[in-house]
């Protein structure tokens, strides 16, 4: 073994203790000295990238999301496999859907920057909401004869109208889906009054959806009319993937190619 | 002391202690980069894009849908919101907090690596420093020269700590060298977020800082050598006190990985801060991660970390200069 | 002329608990002498070496190496000290050549000059460049030598220096510290459990015993006067008479007459057996041996 070689390693070394000690220096002096620097925020992004399949933006709670199928797919990823079957393109999904969400929360999400951005370089945006907004976990079976149901109501539809108009602001030209909601109680003692409430929810829905051009309110209220526990999860509120494929289908029924 | 150090140096090389250290430490990179070259595969697949600004957010959707589970702790749910926050204020910022390339996998290695990793390779070459002497019966010859007890002492601690410089500069460069083949060289100069304080109420931004990742990786080369100076200090004490190798090395494995396992229960019993395995992940309060124990910070974690040091080189001249010999 | 007094120990202790091991060593050793310290296993021999070369502190009593005491100027007295506790370890990764140069790093002026002086002393030049771990025991001895003699020491201390040698590696071994004290002026401290060695080898002996030294003297003066003669006698009982009545006898156990060996007188006993009618059928001359002094000294203390 070389003289040479031991010292030139401990040379080495040497310097590398040296910059590892600078490194740590740095580090302390950064953490106690440092004076935060403004950062600028994101500027709205405006280029759309260029892109080569379909994209497909979800937003809204947990049907979304897919809660209760056991699959795992939801109604979203049901109908992505459809369309993955009919078409060659390549197909991007970005689910955002979040569970238990309502109105007033999809409302902020869809004003952050990226969604916005997002929602610019789709093809076609799924929404779901309304749902924690009317059932509120079931509560809505206990008030739901109350003057309080229409307070609700009418926020939600102010948020609703707000949010299409910021998907209309982001994106002019995709093809918006608005599912509609289903009575899970229908087969519950209250069920026939909370189907009343839940048709004139949807009534307004769908009015305040033909507002906008291109967007679509599509209706899973007659899906779940007839046999509604044969297509719901076990906690009898979201639906199992019988349920969701129902639903799929029904999306899938309205797309044009 | 410059000859002293050159014979430890010496016999270090000869050892060949660190290119065994070396070869771990490349099998190891290898297979890190393949398993993260796979993971963005998948990523790329599942999503359909490699757009990191879609990946975020469907990171951040994913978070917040985790966090609405019932069925999560405490901790865990505010551990989780401070990572959300963290990632929307990236998001927000337009910066990416991964951009792809040898740096950034060298950053993500470096912080995975810091609190077991790169502390067992120290262990290695420290444990064996002083006791090997005395399983070989050197340590007679050794200290029947003229020359004091606490010299040769100090060159063999001056010798550990130009080999961790070593250890952490091969982790570094074959880390860069090796994840560089898959995902570019390039990102020395990518934009990295930093000054995340975690507070009672959550992440505070008001203090974030954005530095160039090359100067955010030498911190953390700085940190990342000063807990390797920590452990190999600890490991040289129980060198020095304990002769046998092996059981020195065990009592050193056994505080390392009950520390990686303290740091996820410990949040609940306070005192458990002041045990220098809890403090070793420095490099995430860097990162601005919730600390396992309500009230730990850099500065708090270096003093602890620097008096662990500070008593264990005590103890070990204290005991080597008085011990007998037999 | 008295020779120079090179290490000096006086009144050396070391109590380990409430135990006390070595209970009050004085001992001197002078330039050119061979030392011998003999005693069984678990006398305190490796105690002694060990707080001699600085590895073990003593409880009590003073160690000077050429005027330096140990304690208050330890590495003036380590200039003037080799030693080879036990068996020489060193790094058996390293060549020969590098643990030499380690060793002489450790030395002020002591270059490459020296580090090839000793090697050709101690006759390893060709293997000099190999591993350690490659040489044979008495290779790896004579490296231990080297190493000691490294730094020109005035005394040099061996433990066991023949230990785990064969007979051919002995005898070298013994001839090499013999040169060494007698043409290089060294002061040699051997210590063994071996009585034969000790006897060949050495010119003073030190016999320790549970922690004390019973008795220091000269080989040649602890072996004195203690030759004897054998005599088988043909009768018996007509030789122990007229033996007895010249000197003093012994009989053993086979029949024999021991009596003291006097060279001027032997013939004259021989004469008066004759010419009494007594048959000398045998006469032998025993040799000393330092086995039966220490029986004696130490009244039946282990020895091999």
């Amino acid at each position: 073994m070389n003289k040479n070689v031991i010292r030139s390693i401990t040379g080495i070394a040497v310097l590398f203790c040296l910059l590892w000690l600078i490194g740590l220096g740095w580090a302390v002096g950064e953490y106690y000295a440092g004076t935060p620097e403004k950062i600028p925020k994101a500027k709205t992004v405006s280029q759309v990238e260029n892109k080569k399949g379909l994209t497909i933006v979800a937003l809204g709670d947990s049907l979304t999301r897919g809660t209760g199928d056991e699959t795992g797919k939801g109604y979203v990823g049901v109908l992505i496999d459809e369309i993955k079957g009919k078409t060659k393109r390549p197909v991007q999904l970005t689910n955002l859907g979040i569970n238990g969400q309502r109105s007033n929360s999809l409302r902020k999400q869809v004003q952050e920057t990226e969604v916005g951005r997002q929602i610019q370089r789709a093809d076609m945006v799924l929404v779901t909401i309304g749902g924690n907004d009317l059932f509120r976990g079931g509560q809505a079976l206990m008030d739901f004869k109350t003057g309080d149901i229409a307070t609700i109501e009418k926020k939600y539809l102010n948020n609703l109208k707000f949010i299409f108009e910021q998907i209309r602001k982001n994106n002019p030209k995709a093809n918006v889906f608005f599912i509609g909601l289903y009575n899970p109680f229908i087969d519950l003692d209250q069920g026939r009054e909370m189907s009343k409430v839940v048709r004139h929810w949807n009534y307004d829905s769908a009015e305040v959806s033909a507002s906008f051009p291109k967007i679509v309110f599509v209706p899973t209220f007659d899906l779940f009319e007839l046999k509604v526990n044969d297509y719901l999860y076990s906690d009898k509120f979201h639906p199992n993937s019988k349920g969701y494929r129902l639903i799929a289908e029904r999306v899938a029924s309205l797309l044009t190619w | 002391m410059n000859k002293l150090i050159q014979n430890e140096m010496m016999k270090l090389i000869a050892k060949k202690r660190l290119i065994v250290i070396a070869i771990i430490i490349g099998v190891l990179v290898m297979l890190f980069t393949y398993a993260q070259y796979k993971q963005v595969q998948t990523q790329r697949e599942k999503l359909g894009t490699s757009d990191w600004r879609t990946i975020l957010q469907q990171q951040i959707v994913d978070t917040t849908n985790r966090l609405s589970s019932s069925r999560i702790t405490d901790e865990w749910k505010k551990q989780l919101q401070i990572s959300l926050q963290q990632q929307q204020y990236y998001l927000d910022h337009d910066i990416n907090p991964s951009e792809p390339g040898a740096p950034t996998f060298m950053r993500i290695f470096l912080e995975n690596s810091i609190d077991l990793f790169i502390p067992l390779m120290v262990m290695v070459i420290a444990s064996d420093l002083v006791s090997s002497e005395h399983s070989l019966g050197s340590i007679k010859l050794l200290l029947t020269r003229p020359v004091k007890r606490w010299k040769v002492l100090l060159s063999k601690y001056l010798t550990l700590c130009l080999a961790i410089s070593l250890i952490i500069a091969i982790a570094g460069i074959l880390s860069y060298l090796i994840s560089g083949l898959v995902f570019g060289y390039k990102g020395w100069g990518a934009p990295i977020l930093t000054g995340f304080n975690v507070t009672e109420t959550g992440l505070n931004t008001s203090e974030v800082k954005l530095m160039g990742q090359w100067k955010f990786l030498l911190m953390d080369f700085g940190l990342v050598w000063f807990v390797s100076i920590v452990v190999g200090t600890l490991s040289f004490m129980l060198s020095v006190l304990i002769r046998s190798t092996a059981a020195g090395m065990g009592v050193m494995l056994a505080s390392l990985i009950s520390g990686a396992i303290l740091t996820n229960m410990v949040s609940s019993w306070e005192s458990a801060k002041y045990f220098f395995m809890v403090n070793l992940r420095l490099t995430d309060y860097m990162k601005g991660t919730a600390p396992p124990i309500e009230g730990m910070n850099l500065s708090f974690s270096i003093q602890t970390l620097f008096v662990w040091w500070a008593v264990a080189l005590f103890v070990s001249f204290f005991v080597f200069t008085r011990r007998d010999v037999y | 002329m008295e020779k120079k007094i090179t290490l000096s120990v006086k009144n050396l202790k070391k109590v380990i608990g409430k135990k006390e091991i070595i209970k009050g060593l004085s001992f001197d050793l002078r330039e050119g002498e061979v030392f011998g310290f003999l005693g069984p296993n678990g006398a305190g021999k490796t105690t002694t070496i060990r707080m001699l070369v600085g590895l073990i502190k003593p409880t009590s009593g003073t160690i000077q190496i050429c005027g330096a005491n140990i304690e208050d100027n330890f590495q003036e007295a380590m200039t003037n000290l080799g030693c080879i506790v036990e068996n020489p370890e060193l790094y058996p990764y390293l060549s020969g050549y590098n643990n030499l140069l380690h060793f002489a790093r450790m030395l002020d002026r002591v270059g490459d000059d020296r580090i090839k002086e000793v090697t050709k002393l101690v006759g390893l030049t060709e293997r000099i460049h190999d591993k350690v771990k490659t040489y044979s025991l008495g290779m790896r001895q004579r490296l231990g030598i080297a190493q000691a003699l490294l730094g020109r020491p005035k005394v040099l201390i061996l433990d066991e220096p023949t230990n785990g040698l064969d007979p051919a590696g002995i005898r070298e071994m013994r001839q090499f510290i013999r040169f060494l004290a007698e043409e290089e002026g060294l002061s040699v401290l051997v210590s063994s459990h071996l009585l034969s060695e000790i006897q060949l080898l050495c010119d003073r002996v030190a016999i320790i015993s549970k922690g004390s030294i019973i008795r220091t003297d000269t080989v040649h003066q602890l072996l004195a006067n203690r030759e004897r003669v054998i005599w088988h006698v043909q009768p018996l009982e007509k030789g122990k008479e007229v033996l007895g009545s010249l000197t003093g006898i012994d009989v053993t156990d086979d029949g024999a007459i021991l009596t003291e060996y006097n060279e001027e007188k032997i013939p004259l006993w021989n004469k008066q057996l004759v010419e009494a009618g007594i048959a000398v059928t045998e006469m032998n001359r025993k040799m000393p041996v330092l086995e039966d002094l220490f029986l004696e000294l130490t009244g039946g203390d282990t020895i091999e």
